[in-house]
């Protein structure tokens, strides 16, 4: 599974954007998108695509976290969205592996190895097989609701104005963290 | 009994003499002009300046000086006088006193002086004095329109002022 | 601060690195997953930084209600610089709350999430976070309680509907004594003129930030008990107006 995840202001300027992979189930969270490296805009472009969607849904349900909004099927791209109260949009989009071939070869013969072995692998990485189970939903929350934490500690920030691009390494690495743990 | 807990009429002199507050707290109280406020305010503080400054000091205990001396060298040196309670601040006139009124002062560290005007017989005026220094402290020094040294006009310290005093009686 | 050596070695292995003024650890190795211009970090010598800090730590971090007035008397002061009127004033004092709001709003909700798990990796579905308010009246009960007591710790005093049918958009937030106004006498000159334009400044950035278009003013209504008592009218706007009309058509609450 690939993750995009970003973050737009209240006026829709992007403020802050990461690329990573799962780490669950021996992922080593690199990011592995369907798309050439030379295509990689095509994630802000269907995370962009989506924003409609949000702001029809976000007058429907008053909850911060949207859950899985919108499908973007050519890509198998999956995107959730989380709502702050105060108007900027946590967008995520997951990309589950290409099966068949690609990359993750060498992850699909380590599940071909013995059935009892894969098994234990799918009950701890489900939040990868299936993108829409609601262990994802749950796995996407919690992640989600960290990112808020750290996004509340940025705003306290006298330094910060509403609408700045988030620069801090810090919250890149609790990003990461917080991708590392719950996806 | 009313009249023994009465509180006059309070004055505020700010630390380079003039007057910056004037109330009286009872009705029938002979009134001065405000010139004549003025006057008594910048007298008073002339009057505190020169009480302080007359403060008299006593000679030190003569400290085993050497048997050389000759007793004809020996006129003490400045230094060898000292206020009776070296401890405490010279103070100036605190209080003073007639038979229908008692005048209390105090002064604040930075030199603002309150003057209270009593009847001779009300007690614990230290503790009036300190209430209202500090409603000063609270509705004057933390008012952003309140000028330093300025005349107080603090509506909220009017009303605080006066809830309080009436509230005492 | 001199970094210990065997820290200086690993920054030389990770050759990708070009030459960073970082110390962070962890900086180094998120640098191997996205390239990035690095730019100088400075970490406080316990390696604290604020996203390592808790925002519920309020039981014991209050400040006193003397240094609050000190400081927001300054800021009166400031405000009052080069201003041309009362009008112009009251404007500074409502810009300076604006940002307050919109961060109140955050953390007031955050702080709702997460008062009754002690933190949010408890892995246990916590307790239902508080729903972001999508109607006028929601909105309106959140100021007048959960963010009223966020800052003054009591609820404010009234919350009314303006009777008049030309205005059915105005709405007005009563408090009987504004804490910010409590050591305030404003000279007769300037009657006008109500300090707690500052916290109106706030209501009208947690309007704003919730998707709220509205002006929010702050006005004297003296009473016999409360001298300093204070009326927010609150105004929204039109594009609220309407969203509200369809809102109720569709049934959201």
């Amino acid at each position: 599974m690939s993750y995009y995840f970003t973050i737009l202001s209240p006026t829709d300027t992007p403020i802050f954007n990461i690329a990573f992979g799962t780490s669950k189930g021996g992922g080593d969270g690199i990011a592995r998108f369907r798309f050439p490296d030379t295509a990689q805009y095509m994630n802000q472009f269907i995370i962009h695509s989506s924003l409609d969607i949000v702001e029809e849904a976000q007058w429907i349900n008053g909850g911060m976290y949207l859950k899985h909004i919108d499908t973007y099927p050519p890509a198998a791209a999956y995107i959730s969205a989380f709502l702050t109260p105060s108007g900027a949009r946590f967008l995520l989009l997951h990309q589950p592996p290409q099966l068949p071939s690609g990359t993750s070869s060498g992850l699909g013969s380590s599940s071909l190895l013995g059935s009892s072995a894969s098994t234990t692998r799918a009950s701890s990485s489900s939040v990868a097989a299936n993108p829409t189970s609601p262990q994802t939903e749950e796995a996407v929350r919690q992640f989600m609701n960290e990112v808020y934490e750290s996004y509340v500690k940025t705003a306290m920030s006298p330094f910060y104005k509403q609408g700045m691009e988030i620069k801090s390494p810090v919250f890149r690495t609790k990003v990461t963290g917080a991708g590392k743990k719950w996806l | 009994m009313l009249h023994t807990q009465a509180v006059f009429s309070l004055i505020i002199i700010n630390k380079a003499g003039g007057l910056i507050y004037q109330r009286e707290f009872q009705a029938g109280l002979r009134k001065l002009s405000t010139n004549d406020y003025l006057v008594l305010a910048g007298t008073f503080h002339g009057v505190h300046a020169i009480t302080r400054s007359i403060t008299p000091k006593i000679p030190l205990a003569p400290t085993t000086n050497s048997p050389a001396a000759s007793p004809g060298t020996s006129t003490p040196a400045a230094s060898s006088y000292s206020y009776p309670n070296p401890g405490a601040s010279v103070s100036g006139l605190d209080y003073l006193e007639s038979d229908k009124f008692r005048l209390t002062c105090f002064q604040t560290l930075t030199g603002t002086k309150f003057l209270l005007f009593t009847d001779p017989m009300t007690g614990n005026v230290e503790t009036i004095i300190n209430k209202i220094y500090d409603l000063y402290a609270d509705y004057v020094m933390k008012n952003p329109f309140y000028q330093l040294e300025m005349p107080v006009r603090c509506e909220a310290f009017d009303r605080h002022l006066g809830a309080w005093l009436r509230g005492r009686t | 601060m001199a970094a210990p050596p065997r820290h200086s070695s690993m920054m030389a292995t990770n050759a990708g690195a070009p030459q960073s003024g970082a110390n962070d650890r962890q900086q180094v190795t998120q640098q191997s997953l996205t390239p990035q211009p690095t730019q100088g970090l400075r970490v406080p010598s316990n390696r604290k930084t604020i996203y390592d800090r808790h925002l519920n730590r309020s039981r014991n971090a209050e400040s006193s209600r003397a240094s609050f007035a000190y400081l927001f008397g300054e800021m009166v002061t400031y405000a009052q610089r080069r201003v041309t009127g009362i009008q112009d004033l009251e404007k500074r004092l409502n810009e300076q709350g604006y940002p307050l709001g919109l961060r109140l709003l955050d953390l007031l909700f955050y702080r709702s999430t997460s008062t009754s798990s002690s933190a949010l990796s408890s892995s246990s579905t916590s307790s239902s976070p508080p729903n972001r308010p999508l109607r006028i009246i929601t909105l309106l009960h959140l100021i007048h309680g959960p963010l009223w007591r966020l800052l003054f710790q009591r609820s404010a005093d009234a919350l009314e509907h303006s009777v008049s049918p030309d205005t059915p958009n105005e709405y007005m937030i009563t408090d009987n004594d504004p804490l910010v106004n409590t050591y305030i006498s404003v000279p007769r000159e300037m009657s006008m003129l109500n300090c707690a334009a500052f916290v109106a400044g706030i209501i009208e950035g947690v309007c704003d930030g919730c998707g709220f278009e509205a002006k929010v003013s702050a006005h004297n209504q003296p009473t016999e008990m409360w001298p300093s008592r204070t009326v927010f009218l609150v105004r929204f706007g039109d594009s609220v107006m309407e969203r509200e009309k369809v809102l109720e058509r569709n049934g959201v609450k």
